[in-house]
C-alpha cells in the first residue's frame, strides 16, 4: 500500500532530515513511527500524505515514494487526499468551518460527491464513531478533545483507505485518548491502513503491526508488536521512548515541606456567565513543592489557575499567602504562569530582551546567571519566535524566574514532548522548587505527573478532591 | 445532549435574503420619501416577527423610533452644540438603518454554510469563497488569542505603547503559523480540488422567498416613482 | 533525483488559507474604526486614515508572504463582502474599495511584488478605498441637506448655523483631507510595518 524506496528528504539545504529511508507497509497494516523528537517523525508522515514535496518550498526529495498505486510527487495532492486522509497535531488550526456539520460534510464538498452519497457517509461517520454529541455545535464552543475528535471524524467520512496521523493526541486527557483509541479499533477492522507517528505510545500497544524506531532522520530498527511490547523500561528509557504501559495513578503522596510561605485556596468558586465552574475547592501548597492539578479536560482546570492568577475574579473564597489573602491584582504581582502555548506570552525581540523586559532592574550577571541555567546564553541574540518549543519553554520559564515571582504555575507544560524531553522538563521544575517556589503543575499527563509532583489533587466535576490529607 | 440543528427551517432561501438586501439598498438610496422609508422599515419589522425574532424586531422598532424622536423633536429643542455633534450621524444611520435591518436578520438567521452556499450557486470563484470562510473562523481566533495575550501580559510588566505592540506582534506570529498548519489540513482535505462542488444542503425557493422579492421590487418602483412625482 | 519546484504564479490553497486569515486581522482593526467614527463626524472623515495607520502590518504581511497577482483584491473583496452583508456597505464604498484593490494590484505587479516601496505604495492606495464610507455626504450633499433641512424645519427652528456647520464638513477642503489621510497615514503604516518587520518578522523568519 506505502512504498517508501530510498528516500532522502531535506528542507533547505543543511543536513538531510531523512536519509536512505526504505519502508513497505501492506494494505491493512498499522504502523506506528516513533522517536525523539526531531528524529524526523513527523517528516516520515509527510513523505506520505504528499505534503513532501507539494506542500514544501525549497526541500529537496530524493528517491521514491508510492502510496495506493500512486507516485505521491507526480501526483496533485487533492488526488491523493481522495485516498489518504491526515490528522494533525494541533486542534485548533484544523477546521474552515464554524458549525461541526458543515466541517464533517467539508471533505465530501471538496471532491464533489453526489449529496445522497454525502448523507449516507455523514450518517455512518456518526454512528460508526458514536459521536452524536458532536452534532450541530459551533465549533468554538467545544474542548480541544472533542475538536480532535471532530477533525479525525471529518476525515472518517471521507472514506480513505489509508489514515496518517501526526502525534493525533498531542493535546488529548487520558478519557479523550481512550476513545481515540477505540476509533483506531475500529479502522482497523475495517482494514484500513494506518500510519501514526507518536509520543505516546501506552494506547498503542494493543493493535499496532510494526513499529518503526527512528534516530537523526534513519531508521534504527523495525521491531513487530511482539518485540516491541517485549523493550524493558530500561532499553525503552534509551532510546527516549515515553512508556509503552497505560499509567496507574501511583499517588506521590510526600507530607508538607514547611509551615511557611504557604499558599492556601479556600472555599474558592468560579463562575463562567454565570455558571458555576467549581465550588469549594481547598488546598494549600507551601514553598519548595510542586503539587500537581489533574483532571480531564473541561473540568475546570484552566479557570482554576487563571482565577489563582488573578486573571478571573473568584466568585466566593480567597486566594491567600501566608493566611495574608490577596486580591486580584496582588495575585498578577505574585504569580506567573507558563503557559501551554507560551507563543501567546513571549513579547520581546531577542531572548537578552525578553529577559530584560520582565527582570525589571536586575543586574547583567543575574540574567546571565539564568539564562545560563536554562541553556539559553548562546541564544542571546536570538529572536524568542526564531527558537525551538522547548527553548521557547524554558525562555518563558526563565522570565518567571527572572521577575521574581514566588508562585509559578505551569498549565501543559508537557504536551507533545517526548520522554527525554519530558525528563528535562521535570528536572527544571524540580530545580525550581529547590530554589522554594510554590510550584502549581496542571496536566493529564499522568507519566509526568508521577515522576514530577509531590502531591496531586484531582478536580473533578464540580468539586475538587484533594487525594491527599498534607494539607488540612 | 443532542440537539436539533436550529437552522433547519431558514426563514429566508439565503440567495433571496442576499438579493433583498441588493434591493433595500437600492430602495434607501433611491428614495425621498418619509412615508416610503416608513412603510419600509414597517415591512422588514414585519418580517422579523415572521421570523420569530420578536426580540430584536422590538430593539429595532424602539431604535429607528429613537432615531426620528432625536431628529424631530430633541435636536431642534436641543443646544445647537449637541444637534451638530450628532445630526450628520443620525441622518446617515436613519438612512442607512433598513439595510442594517437586513444585515441583521441575515446574521441572526442564516448560518454561514448557506450564504457560502449561495454564493457557490451564483458561482463565485472558489478562489474567493475559500479564503472567505477561513477568514469567517479566524475572528472567534483572533479574540481567543488576544484573551490569552492580554493574560499574559498582565502577569509581565508590559506598559505603555509596548502594549499595542506585545498584543500585535504575537497576534501575527501566531497568524503566521495557524497559515502554515490550516494550510496543510486543507489541501489534505482536497481543497484544491478542481471538480465542482457539491453540497449535503439543498437550497429552495420558496414562497416567503417569492413574497419578499415581489414586496422589495414593488418598493424599488414606488422609490423611483415618488420619486419622478417630486422633480 | 528530483528537486521539487513548487512556486506558481497562481494562487494554491495555502496562499487562500493565508489571504484569508490575515483578511480576518485586517478585518478586525478595520472594523475598531468603523465602530469609533459613530462618535464623531471627524472620526468619520480621518476613519480611512486612521484604518490606514494600523493595518499597515497584516497588509505588508499579506503581501510578503503571498507574492501573487490577486492576494490584496480577494482581502479587499472579503471585507467588502462582510460589510456588505451585515448592511454596513453601500454601493459606493463598494465601487471605491473595488477600485482601490485592483489599482493596488497594478502596482504591485508592476512593482514585482518584491519591493517594499512598491508594496507601500499599493497599501496606500489600497487604503484609500476606505473614502467610499463617509463619501456620500459629498456624493448625494442634496438629499441629505434636504433630508436634514426638512426636519429642522418641521421642528421649527431653521437654523443657518446648524446647516453652515454640516456643510463647513462637507466642504472641498475636507474632501482632500478625507483622501489625503490614508495616504500619508498609509506611508506612515507602512513605515511602522517595516520598524516591526526589522525587529520581529524578519529577524524570525517568518517572512
Amino acid at each position: 500500500m506505502i512504498t517508501i524506496d530510498n528516500v532522502s528528504f531535506d528542507y533547505n539545504r543543511e543536513k538531510n532530515t531523512l536519509k536512505n529511508i526504505n519502508l513497505h507497509i501492506r494494505s491493512g497494516e498499522c504502523v506506528l513511527i516513533c522517536g525523539k523528537s526531531g528524529c524526523g517523525k513527523t517528516t516520515m508522515t509527510r513523505l506520505v500524505n504528499g505534503l513532501i514535496p507539494h506542500f514544501t518550498e525549497n526541500g529537496r526529495l530524493e528517491g521514491k515514494v508510492v502510496v495506493a498505486g500512486m507516485d505521491v510527487a507526480k501526483t496533485e495532492l487533492y488526488k491523493l487526499s481522495e485516498k489518504i486522509g491526515s490528522v494533525f497535531q494541533n486542534p485548533k488550526s484544523q477546521f474552515f468551518n464554524v458549525n461541526s456539520d458543515a466541517e464533517l460534510a467539508f471533505g465530501l464538498e471538496n471532491i464533489g460527491a453526489t449529496p445522497e452519497y454525502m448523507r449516507e457517509r455523514l450518517k455512518a461517520t456518526v454512528e460508526e464513531l458514536q459521536i452524536e454529541q458532536l452534532e450541530h455545535r459551533s465549533i468554538f464552543t467545544m474542548s480541544g478533545g472533542e475538536r480532535q475528535m471532530l477533525a479525525f471524524a471529518s476525515i472518517y467520512a471521507m472514506n480513505p483507505d489509508i489514515y496518517v496521523l501526526d502525534e493525533p493526541t498531542a493535546n488529548l486527557d487520558e478519557h479523550a485518548i481512550e476513545i481515540f483509541r477505540r476509533q483506531l479499533e475500529e479502522l482497523k477492522r475495517r482494514g484500513k491502513t494506518i500510519l501514526i507517528a507518536e509520543h505516546r505510545l501506552y494506547f498503542l500497544t494493543d493493535f499496532i503491526d510494526r513499529a518503526v524506531y527512528m534516530e537523526n532522520g534513519e531508521i534504527i530498527s523495525i521491531y513487530t508488536r511482539d518485540r516491541f511490547i517485549a523493550l524493558s523500561d530500561e532499553q525503552r528509557i534509551k532510546m527516549g521512548l515515553r512508556t509503552l504501559r497505560a499509567n496507574d495513578f501511583q499517588v506521590n503522596d510526600f507530607p508538607m515541606l514547611s509551615s511557611q510561605n504557604v499558599l492556601t485556596v479556600k472555599n474558592l468558586c468560579c463562575e463562567i456567565k454565570g455558571r458555576p465552574v467549581f465550588d469549594q475547592v481547598n488546598f494549600h501548597v507551601s514553598s519548595g513543592e510542586i503539587v500537581g492539578i489533574k483532571g480531564s479536560n473541561g473540568v475546570g482546570k484552566s479557570t482554576l489557575v487563571r482565577c489563582i492568577c488573578g486573571l478571573t475574579k473568584e466568585k466566593n473564597g480567597s486566594v491567600s499567602l501566608d493566611g495574608r489573602p490577596l486580591t486580584q491584582k496582588q495575585r498578577n504581582r505574585e504569580c506567573y504562569c507558563v503557559m501551554q502555548d507560551v507563543n501567546h506570552q513571549l513579547f520581546g525581540d531577542s531572548t537578552w530582551n525578553e529577559c530584560e523586559l520582565s527582570a525589571g532592574g536586575c543586574r547583567e550577571t543575574e540574567i546571565k546567571a539564568v539564562l545560563r541555567s536554562f541553556d539559553l546564553l548562546e541564544y542571546i541574540d536570538t529572536h524568542p519566535m526564531a527558537l525551538s518549543g522547548g527553548q521557547k519553554q524554558r525562555l518563558a520559564i526563565a522570565c518567571g524566574v527572572l521577575s521574581g515571582k514566588k508562585i509559578l504555575v505551569f498549565d501543559e507544560p508537557t504536551s507533545g514532548l517526548d520522554y527525554d524531553h519530558m525528563l528535562a522538563v521535570a528536572g527544571m521544575i524540580q530545580k525550581l522548587a529547590k530554589r522554594k517556589h510554590i510550584i502549581l503543575v496542571v496536566t493529564h499527563d499522568i507519566e509526568f505527573l508521577n515522576c514530577v509532583c509531590d502531591r496531586t489533587i484531582a478536580l473533578t466535576f464540580n468539586e475538587l478532591q484533594q487525594k491527599d490529607n498534607g494539607g488540612n | 445532549m443532542v440537539r436539533k440543528s436550529k437552522y433547519e427551517n431558514t426563514v429566508l432561501d439565503p440567495r433571496a435574503a442576499l438579493m433583498l438586501l441588493f434591493l433595500v439598498t437600492v430602495v434607501v438610496f433611491a428614495q425621498q420619501s418619509l412615508y416610503l422609508e416608513l412603510a419600509l422599515v414597517a415591512a422588514l419589522i414585519s418580517l422579523f416577527l415572521y421570523s420569530g425574532l420578536f426580540k430584536n424586531g422590538l430593539i429595532l422598532f424602539l431604535g429607528f423610533g429613537f432615531l426620528l424622536a432625536l431628529q424631530y423633536y430633541i435636536f431642534p429643542n436641543a443646544p445647537q452644540v449637541f444637534a451638530h455633534f450628532f445630526a450628520i450621524l443620525t441622518t446617515y444611520a436613519r438612512k442607512v438603518f433598513p439595510c442594517i435591518m437586513v444585515g441583521m436578520l441575515i446574521v441572526k438567521t442564516i448560518p454561514m454554510r448557506y450564504l457560502i452556499l449561495a454564493m457557490r450557486k451564483w458561482r463565485f470563484p472558489q478562489k474567493l469563497i475559500i479564503p472567505l470562510s477561513v477568514t469567517l473562523c479566524y475572528f472567534p481566533v483572533i479574540r481567543e488569542e488576544i484573551g490569552h495575550i492580554r493574560d499574559a501580559m498582565k502577569l509581565r510588566k508590559v506598559k505603555g505603547i509596548a502594549k499595542a505592540e506585545a498584543i500585535f506582534v504575537p497576534l501575527i506570529f501566531s497568524a503566521a503559523n495557524t497559515a502554515e498548519e490550516l494550510g496543510a489540513a486543507a489541501v489534505t482535505r482536497g481543497i484544491e480540488n478542481p471538480a465542482p462542488k457539491t453540497s449535503v444542503i439543498e437550497l429552495r425557493f420558496r414562497l416567503q422567498d417569492y413574497i419578499c422579492l415581489v414586496v422589495s421590487l414593488i418598493f424599488v418602483w414606488a422609490a423611483f416613482w415618488l420619486r419622478r412625482g417630486a422633480v | 533525483m528530483s528537486t521539487t519546484e513548487v512556486t506558481s504564479k497562481k494562487l494554491k490553497g495555502k496562499d487562500l488559507i493565508t489571504i484569508g486569515i490575515f483578511s480576518a486581522i485586517y478585518f478586525a482593526v478595520n472594523f475598531i474604526f468603523m465602530m469609533a467614527a459613530a462618535l464623531h463626524p471627524i472620526m468619520w472623515i480621518l476613519m480611512p486614515g486612521f484604518i490606514a495607520l494600523f493595518t499597515g502590518v497584516p497588509y505588508m504581511i499579506l503581501a510578503s508572504k503571498v507574492k501573487k497577482a490577486g492576494a490584496v483584491l480577494i482581502m479587499g473583496l472579503i471585507s467588502g463582502l462582510i460589510y456588505y452583508a451585515t448592511g454596513m456597505f453601500t454601493v459606493v464604498i463598494l465601487i471605491t474599495f473595488a477600485s482601490a484593490c485592483l489599482l493596488a494590484e497594478v502596482i504591485r505587479l508592476a512593482t514585482k511584488y518584491k519591493s517594499f516601496t512598491g508594496n507601500s505604495i499599493s497599501f496606500a492606495v489600497f487604503s484609500v478605498g476606505m473614502i467610499g464610507s463617509p463619501l456620500p455626504m459629498w456624493l448625494f450633499k442634496d438629499s441629505f441637506f434636504k433630508q436634514i433641512s426638512e426636519q429642522t424645519g418641521q421642528g421649527g427652528i431653521v437654523s443657518g448655523n446648524y446647516l453652515s456647520i454640516l456643510s463647513n464638513l462637507a466642504t472641498d477642503g475636507m474632501l482632500i483631507v478625507l483622501i489625503l489621510a490614508p495616504i500619508v497615514l498609509g506611508g506612515i503604516g507602512a513605515l511602522i510595518a517595516r520598524a516591526l518587520f526589522k525587529k520581529h518578522f524578519v529577524k524570525a523568519g517568518i517572512v
